[in-house]
């Protein structure tokens, strides 16, 4: 065999291993569930003509979202619990303009506040304790809220319309996949 | 603050974080009193903003006054929730409407977040008192009838560290005892792939009907009575049960609820149990295999073995109790194992232990594992014995002796090459030469050559003496033949020669 053979083998091991023996906790496993079902009933949602999406919006994703550094598993437990809190309040709305399937919605909005649930109950056992990076984590809380308020304006300018519903989500099933990168960080 | 002994016009202005102009505060120009609203300002709560003041007279206008910057949620305390109440023979219905008007900014996100504390009293005795934490739709149980109950509620935001204040005291009568009192001690079991409902009740001949609703329309506001619907298969049941299958729930948190009715009168809605159907899902015990290898056991955590379909496979991060024991002593011992593969060391020879296993849900709340597995038992082998010892030496003496032989022979051929060479050239050197005679020198075939000697006296006895050289006895056989002593060489015509001449000396002599 030829050395760049074993070399390939050897990383793949390698890899295998690093991989095999990360230990997955059970909040990570829920979170990753929730992610995927609600992307799966995202995807059911009908969406509108190609049209709708040149109104497109930068609504100004904050930074410490969309690129993630080191976060502590507090603070990821805190901005993806608030993420969801929010998703789950846009979706209840307005919806009457985007024909989208009752049920559907209110699976999803079930999905979501039974993770908010079991984050609400780490959080809450946080808050006892005084931390002393509270402040720290409230402000990248603000911009995330600020993100949200923009998306909310957004909708109440446009009348909640077919097209303003069309972008909004896409910029929620954006959301997701930054709540995906995030939950690497509920490891203990 | 200004004292107001003329007509003070106060001014204020505002400005965002990141931004220079300063932008005037509508509803708070030219105020002649010390207050003012600015809640019409489309201004996001989560924003830093600062303000600035000033009094003006007429021309004349005091310096601005900066009041530092701030977010006007962390400033922001939670008011006294409403509260609309209804009541019930046992039981009222507590509709709470989160604090701020439907339009409010401040607390638009937080919604789902507040809980609500309830003091609930007797109106004739307030001494005992009672606290509860509802939702919004909530009820609270467990009163007398004909009573009057009043109560205030508060609004909480844990995380954020705020706690409202109270609304204003609300009382009710509760009604008069329904004839038909309400189900009680609601259970969910679960039992193959369906839920088994279960309640009591006291009188019989009954029939009920059971409704659920999805846990999350608790959380928010409103009367969701639009919102609460048959269970299949339960709809007018005799028994104090109903049976319905898992898939009428997909994966969430539900509410159940129960009523009696004897045909012309309901009971009131028994008290709302709460189904979480993961708490619910049913961990399949793992399939072990085992294999000893000396004196321990190779023990292998397969998966479960899938009975059906299963809409949503839940692969749980589990870890593995074992429990394995000596099949004649009751002494257990008890392994947390997250690898499927691993071995068991240290264990006494020729002995049978016996092994089972469940899977647990790695969590510390959660207190989930499966049932255990077939119990599995295997004798573990002889491990360090002579036995194994006496096979391996024979082994070992079977394939060394072909070996020892070979290299034995091949010492013996090196020996004789080097102590006792041969004599014999190459087989192909007669190529090298054409002359025959000196083939002949050098490539003697024949037998010896025996020299005769005849010894003539004169006597007429004639001994005849045959000289012969040493001389093998094998020689003579072969016609070409070397001698071993290179200077004697045969010549076949001498030896006939001689030969002849014998003869001619006995004829003579005769």
């Amino acid at each position: 065999m030829t050395t760049g053979c074993i070399l390939q083998i050897a990383l793949l091991l390698c890899f295998s291993i690093t991989a095999l023996s990360r230990s997955f906790n059970l909040l990570q496993f829920q979170q990753r569930s929730t992610n995927l079902e609600c992307q799966r009933l995202m995807m059911k949602l009908s969406g509108t003509p190609e049209s709708c999406l040149n109104n497109r919006t930068n609504f100004e994703v904050p930074k410490e979202i969309e690129q993630p550094r080191q976060f502590q598993k507090e603070d990821a437990v805190l901005v993806i619990h608030d993420m969801l809190l929010q998703i789950f309040e846009i979706f209840g709305k307005n919806l009457s303009h985007t024909g989208w399937n009752e049920t559907i919605i209110e699976n999803l909005r079930s999905e979501l506040s039974d993770q908010i649930d079991r984050l609400k109950a780490i959080l809450d056992e946080n808050t006892e304790e005084e931390n002393p990076t509270w402040e720290n984590s409230t402000t990248m809380l603000w911009h995330l809220r600020n993100y949200y308020t923009r998306i909310v304006q957004y909708l109440n300018a446009k009348s909640y319309s077919s097209c303003a519903w069309t972008v909004v989500w896409t910029e929620i099933y954006r959301n997701f996949s930054f709540i995906s990168t995030l939950t690497d960080y509920l490891q203990n | 603050m200004y004292t107001l002994a003329h007509s003070f016009i106060l001014c204020s202005l505002l400005q965002r974080p990141g931004m220079h102009n300063w932008i005037e505060l509508p509803g708070c120009q030219y105020i002649t009193g010390t207050t003012c609203d600015f809640s019409s300002v489309k201004l996001s709560v989560f924003e830093k903003i600062q303000l600035r003041i000033r009094a003006e007279k007429g021309n004349r206008t005091s310096p601005w006054h900066e009041v530092g910057s701030f977010i006007p949620f962390r400033k922001a305390q939670i008011g006294p929730p409403k509260v609309h109440l209804k009541a019930e023979d046992k039981a009222i219905i507590v509709n709470i409407s989160p604090p701020g008007t439907k339009d409010s900014l401040m607390w638009a996100m937080d919604i789902l977040s507040f809980t609500y504390s309830v003091v609930i009293w007797k109106n004739s005795s307030s001494v005992d008192e009672r606290t509860e934490t509802v939702y919004p739709g909530g009820k609270i149980y467990k009163l007398s009838p004909e009573t009057t109950y009043c109560l205030k509620v508060k609004a909480r935001l844990r995380l954020h560290r705020k706690v409202g204040s109270y609304s204003p005291v609300y009382c009710v009568n509760t009604t008069v005892e329904n004839k038909l009192p309400s189900p009680e001690n609601i259970e969910v079991d679960v039992k193959d792939q369906s839920y088994v409902l279960k309640w009591d009740y006291t009188y019989e001949n009954m029939t009920f009907q059971a409704q659920w609703l999805r846990a999350y329309f608790k959380k928010i506001l409103g009367n969701h009575s639009d919102k609460w619907q048959q269970i299949p298969g339960c709809e007018n049941v005799r028994a104090t049960q109903c049976v319905f299958p898992q898939k009428v729930f997909s994966k969430g948190a539900y509410f159940l609820r129960v009523q009696a009715s004897d045909g012309n009168k309901t009971s009131f809605w028994s008290e709302e149990k709460r189904l979480d159907t993961e708490m619910q899902t049913v961990i399949l015990p793992p399939v072990i295999s085992m294999k000893s290898v000396d004196n321990s056991l190779h023990i292998y955590i397969g998966a479960p073995r899938e009975t059906e379909n299963k809409s949503t496979s839940q692969h749980y991060p589990l870890i593995y109790e074992i429990i394995f024991w000596e099949n004649t002593s009751n002494a257990e011992r008890k392994i947390l194992q997250k690898k499927t593969d691993f071995i068991v060391p240290n264990l006494q020879p020729l002995t049978v232990y016996c092994v089972k296993a469940r899977a647990v849900i790695e969590d510390e709340k959660w207190n989930k594992s499966s049932v255990f597995s077939d119990i599995l038992c295997e004798k573990t082998k002889p491990g360090n014995t002579s036995i194994t010892w006496i096979i391996a030496g024979v082994c070992t003496a079977l394939f060394s002796i072909p070996v020892a032989i070979y290299v034995v022979k091949g010492l013996l051929r090196c020996i004789n090459y080097v102590f006792f060479p041969s004599c014999k050239p190459p087989p192909n050197i007669d190529q090298c030469f054409s002359e025959q005679s000196l083939k002949n020198l050098l490539l003697s075939a024949s037998e010896e050559q025996t020299e005769r000697c005849f010894i003539i006296e004169n006597s007429y006895s004639l001994v005849t003496v045959e000289e012969t050289s040493q001389v093998d006895e094998d020689h003579k056989q072969y016609s070409s033949q070397t001698s071993r002593d290179s200077g004697n060489y045969s010549n076949e015509d001498e030896n006939s020669g001689s030969k002849t001449s014998r003869e001619l000396l006995q004829q003579g002599l005769v």
